[in-house]
This record gives C-alpha cells, structure tokens and sequence, in this order.
C-alpha cells in the first residue's frame, strides 16, 4: 500500500534541490540523500502545478518522510479533486483515498494533520459514512485510548452524521477497560448532551430525556463506587447536575449518597479540624466526595457551616496541595 | 537549582548542525530557532549577541505574494528553505509569529526592520479567517484561499491574534479592523467545557486553555467571561497539579498516576504530569486571577518537580516527564514556566518580558 519510490517514473523532471548552506543558517539538517531526492522533485511538481497519478504517488513517500509537511498535504488534496473528477467514479477514487489514509493514520498516531485531512475527503465524498470511519477509529483507540485528536475525529463524526446510536456503549466499553480514562467520560457528557440538545426534539420526548438523565446519574453512582477517588466520574456527575438540574447537588439524595465516602466530617467540632490535629482524623476514600459536598452545601445558605467544615478538612488532610482554594472558598462564606 | 550552563550549551546545540531525524520537523524549523533563541534569552543574555548575525538568514524566510484570488498583497514567514517554491503561497501563522518572536529577541528594531512589511503580514492573518470564526494555518498554495485540508482550532485563533499584537493591534478597533472579532469571540465561547477549562466537544484541556485565555488577554476581552466560568476553569486549572498527599494517593491502580509527579501538572484529568502543562496551567492560572495566582497553587512544589524531575542536570534541558529524554519544545516551556514565576517571561506572548513589544 505506501508507495515504493520509483525514481524512473520522474527521469524527465528536474530536481529543485533546498537551498542549504546559506550564510549565517541555523539548525542546518544533515539531509539524508533519499530525503534530499524525494523532497527535489515533489518541489519541482508542486511548482509545475502537476496533478497527475505519478505526483499523486510522489506525495505518498513525502507524507512518509515528512507528515508535518503542510504544503505537500494540501498539494496531495488538490491531486485528489483534480484525478477524481475524470476518474469516472469518483466514490471509489475517493474510498482508494481513504484506504491509503488508513494506512498512514496506523502509522502516525500523533499527526494531527492526517484528521483535518480526513474531514476535507469526507466532505466532498458523494457517499460518506459513519460505518466506513469506525474500524481505523476503533483501532487508533485502542492502541492510544486518551490520543485527544482520534476522539475529537470520533466526535465530529458522530455529529457530521447525527448517529449517536452506538456511543454510549462505545464509551461504556472504554470506561469498562478503564474507568479513570477522561476521553471515554467526557464523550459520554458529550454524546449525553447532544441527544437532550433542542436539535433531536424530534426523537427525544421530555419523558425519554428524563429517563435517560436519570440513567446516567445512577451510572456515574455505580462507577463511583467502584472507585471513589477518580476525578472523572465525579466531573460527569457534576456536569450533569450542573447542567439539568441549576447545580443543586442534594437532588434526590445525591448528597446523602457523596457522605457516605466522607464518614461522620461534619461531626467535628472546630478544633478537631486542624492542622496538629489531622493525624487523628479518619482515612477517607475520596477526597472528590468531599469537594462535591463542599460545593453543594456553600450554595444553600444554612449549610454553609457544613461547608466550610469540608473546605476545611480538604485543606488540613484530604486534598492539602489545593489549601490555597480550599481556604479562599472558607473566606469566601465566611465573609 | 538550575543548570543555568548545561541549558545553554543544550540550547546552543540545537542551534547548530542537526542530525538526519530532524528531518521531520524540517517544516517548522523556526519554532526549534524560537525556542532556543527565547530560551537563551531567559538564560543568559551575552549567549545571545552571537546571533545577532543570524536576523538576515531570518529574513530569508520572510515571503510576499499577490495571491490571485485577493486584492490584498499579503506577508509572512516559511518555517525553512524547504517551502521556498517561487509563486506557491507557503507561508504559516506558526512560522510568521515563531520569527517575529525570534527578531524581537536578536534584531534590535524591535522586529519593525525595513525589510518586512506589517500591514501585508496582517492581511495574511485576515486571509486566513474562516467563516465561523476560527482560523487555518495557511493557505491553499496554488489559489491563496485558506487551505481545505488545514485544521482550524483554538491554537491557530491565539497565534492569529499574537501576531496582530505583535504587527501593532492593541485596541478591539485595532483588531476588528483586520480579523472578524466577534465571531472569533463565539467560537471561543463555543469551546467552553463543562467543568470549566477549554477544549474540543467538552474534553477540557490545558493547552487548549492557555491559547483561548491568552487570545482573550490579548484582545482586551477577559472581562466577558461569566464569573462562573471564570471560577469553574480556576478550580479546575489548579486540579491539575499532580498530589500524592492526603486522599490523592489512593490511585495506585490508576495506570495514568505517578506518586512521583506530586507538584507537577497535568494537561487532562487522569493524566501523567508533563513539563509543559505547568506552563499552560500556571499562564492560565495568572490571566484569570492576577493577583493571586501564586497564593492560589502551590508555586514551590511546582518548582521541585521542574528542578529534580524533568531537569536533566547531566545534559542540560527539560525533558516532557521524569522518564523521557530531555528536548527543545520542554526545554523551552520548562524555563517559560520558571521564568513566568519570577516576572522575566510574558506568558500570553511567551516571550522574555525584557523583549515583548511595546
Ligand atoms: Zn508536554
């Protein structure tokens, strides 16, 4: 599939060697003599303004040796709309396109041009479909479950389609293998939010959205049991919160459901919440427990004691390298 | 402490012959210049009189064109000799704005030389507004349209708007005058996260942040974040310095937790500490609470871990964490980082203070 280099196919074109050991260079590259002739004739042809099957192949060893090369893949795309529109079939050149980029993209993870590159195709694909993306998605994630460009690809695609059916399961079987993987939660806050979004009215009645709502707070309580100190599970139960019910954290009990990881806190008196004092306070599972219920008592007005009681042990002992938020938020109710 | 003479040398080097693997990052080859020149300049100041010499192999890569499809004769910089193809508009926001940083530093106009022509810079910067605001990096070579294959996010919307800083825009009328301001302005809005932070399609994360705050420093317009954004991204900013005290401990099954990493940031949730998150962080952290961004986080921590982790005291450099070898990029956002606490580093350019733009 990546084209070999057939130096014969290009005898005809005259190399446009780069300028090198110009006065006063800096960072001159030892040029490697394959660089150095490859890189010669793809500068004559994007010169020559040559969009032709051979340029096509030439570009194929340029984006090997050099994928950050901005120029050569805007010059490939060119080729591209140029070939496919005396291919006969323009699907099939342009699904030929994408098998090369299937290629490439194993082979470059961390490139982040190969994504946009894959956007303009799809773009201009008489025939795109969601189903012909997942297979390279799915294997570029499973080799780098957080690379933050596959899953921004994921999910420009699922809306370019507006096909969200398979996403909360595709983000469940990531949480599965790792639940303290953020890709994995926040594509489910993101997929969460495009279905209950005005958009999808059509399909989503108030009782299905509550529903689902509901769904999801019992799953981020399920997956914070499993493992109570993991900031990820915590930010999608406070995204929801947040955003369908006005940030009011003691909604059906939520709190009650947070203070069971932060034994009997609010007990304390004063002076038992100091620094000198701390190594007699109990081992809790979640400092994130505390936080949530922090920030929910500090915005009900008789529970701010309560508050500043949680601000004040996250600062003593549970979370001590944030003090300097944890005693603002104290001044700040206190004030 | 740090190996003030190690960097330098390890600066230097890079400023030198460059072996055959450097060929991929050919195309950018101003941002390794940048971020040596920037870096000695942190560093030591007589290192850089050496270089002086060097501003007019600079001004090589400074290219003009009359594209055919605007009026406006635009102007910028190719990253190296490579994109130097006679009548293909190959220039690049990244590469405009690494040079006008790297002659601010060793060409003593202040960048403003006869040689390069601003206003044509700043057409370029507008050509290549997109229509929902956002901008691409470069332009189709052949037609000068913006490129149909480049990707448009936050971090091309920041160097659009530092380089009109640095081409003389200081006033929203300035801007508005060359870029579409507001509806720059939606689409930064459009990237706000959830629980505070900015990124793509609500993953949140700090490299992303520091570009959308920085653009909004630049641009005068800090003031139009709503309060509780402002409070939800400054939670969430300091959320991402990396503990192995009180409660944070418990995530040894975590396969993205480094007991070792205490002090150091992270650039997303449940992720390892990295050198240059603690500049994106700590940035960030000063453009929304200037006062007191140091009392907020643990500044001394946040230290240690650039000083005994990531600083090779043996080579010289910073490396991306405590098990990677040291290179340029983390060199530079490491001294950044500590040059942004002590004052001698503009954080929103990510220039030496002593050389920002007037
Ligand atoms: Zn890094």
């Amino acid at each position: 599939m990546m084209s070999e280099f057939d130096v014969s196919l290009y005898s005809d074109i005259e190399p446009l060697p780069i300028e090198t050991g110009l006065d006063n260079e800096l960072c001159q590259i030892m040029y490697t003599d394959e660089y150095k002739q490859v890189i010669g004739i793809a500068r004559r042809l994007i010169s020559n303004g040559e969009f032709s099957e051979r340029a096509l192949d030439l570009t194929s060893c340029v984006i090997d040796l050099s994928p950050a090369f901005y120029t050569i893949w805007n010059y490939r795309f060119n080729i591209v709309t140029a070939l496919m529109a005396v291919s006969g079939d323009i699907e099939a050149f342009l699904n030929k396109e994408l098998d090369w980029l299937d290629e490439v993209t194993l082979n470059n993870p961390k490139n982040y041009q190969i994504w946009s590159y894959r956007q303009a195709l799809l773009e201009v694909h008489p025939n795109a479909s969601l189903k012909r993306e997942l297979p390279v998605l799915e294997m570029m994630i499973d080799e780098d479950t957080k690379n933050y460009h596959v899953w921004s690809y994921r999910k420009w695609c699922v809306q370019k389609f507006n096909d969200f059916t398979n996403e909360f399961q595709f983000a469940d079987s990531l949480i599965e293998k790792d639940i303290y993987n953020n890709s994995a939660w926040t594509h489910r806050m993101f997929v969460l939010k495009n279905l209950t979004s005005n958009k999808n009215e059509d399909n989503w009645n108030e009782q299905l959205k509550k529903e689902t709502i509901d769904f999801e707070i019992e799953y981020a309580k399920q997956k914070i049991t499993l493992c109570p100190q993991n900031v990820s599970s915590w930010n999608y139960l406070r995204g929801i919160l947040d955003k369908y019910f006005d940030e009011d954290y003691t909604i059906n009990g939520i709190d009650e459901f947070a203070i069971q990881y932060i034994d009997n806190i609010f007990e304390k008196n004063e002076s038992e919440l100091t620094e000198t004092n701390s190594t007699n306070l109990p081992q809790l599972k979640s400092s994130y427990a505390l936080q949530f219920v922090a920030d929910g008592y500090s915005r009900i007005p008789d529970k701010k004691n309560m508050a500043i009681k949680a601000y004040k042990s996250l600062s003593i002992k549970y979370d001590p390298i944030r003090r300097g938020l944890w005693n603002h938020m104290i001044s700040k109710l206190s004030a | 402490m740090v190996e003030t003479k190690k960097h330098v040398k390890f600066l230097q080097r890079h400023l030198l012959l460059l072996p055959p693997k450097a060929q991929s990052q050919d195309p950018n080859k101003l941002g390794i210049v940048y971020y040596a020149i920037a870096g000695l300049a942190l560093l030591d100041e007589s290192a850089l009189s050496a270089y002086t010499k060097n501003k007019d192999w600079i001004y090589k890569h400074y290219k003009e064109f009359d594209p055919p499809s605007n009026s406006k004769r635009i102007a910028g910089f190719i990253g190296s000799q490579l994109l130097s193809l006679d009548g293909q508009v190959t220039i690049n926001l990244s590469n405009t704005l690494f040079a006008l940083i790297i002659l601010n530093i060793i060409d003593d106009c202040d960048g403003r030389s006869k040689n390069i022509n601003y206003e044509h810079i700043r057409n370029f910067v507008s050509q290549c507004q997109v229509p929902n605001g956002q901008f691409v990096s470069s332009l189709d070579s052949f037609t000068g349209l913006p490129s149909r294959v480049d990707s448009t996010d936050l971090r091309y919307c920041y160097i659009a708007v530092a380089i009109l800083y640095f081409t003389g825009c200081r006033t929203r009328a300035n801007f508005d005058k060359h870029i579409h301001v507001e509806s720059l302005l939606a689409f930064v809005k459009s990237q706000e996260c959830m629980n505070g932070g900015y990124g793509e399609y609500l993953e949140a994360h700090a490299g992303y942040t520091s570009c959308a705050l920085s653009l909004l420093k630049l641009l005068g317009c800090e003031a139009e974040l709503t309060e509780s954004f402002r409070w939800h991204t400054i939670t969430w900013l300091l959320d991402r310095q990396v503990s192995n005290t009180g409660c944070m401990s418990l995530q040894e099954d975590n396969q993205n937790y480094e007991q070792d990493d205490h002090g150091g940031f992270q650039g997303r949730e449940n992720k390892f500490a990295d050198t240059c998150y603690v500049f994106w962080c700590l940035n960030s952290l000063k453009i929304l609470s200037p006062d007191n961004w140091k009392s907020l986080c643990e500044i001394n921590i946040a230290k240690e871990f650039l000083m005994d982790k990531t600083q090779d005291k043996l080579l010289g450099g910073f490396s991306k964490t405590d098990v990677d070898d040291p290179d340029i990029y983390h060199t530079y956002l490491g001294l950044a980082s500590l040059g942004l606490l002590d004052g001698s580093l503009n954080g929103e350019l990510c220039i030496p203070t002593k050389y920002q733009p007037r």
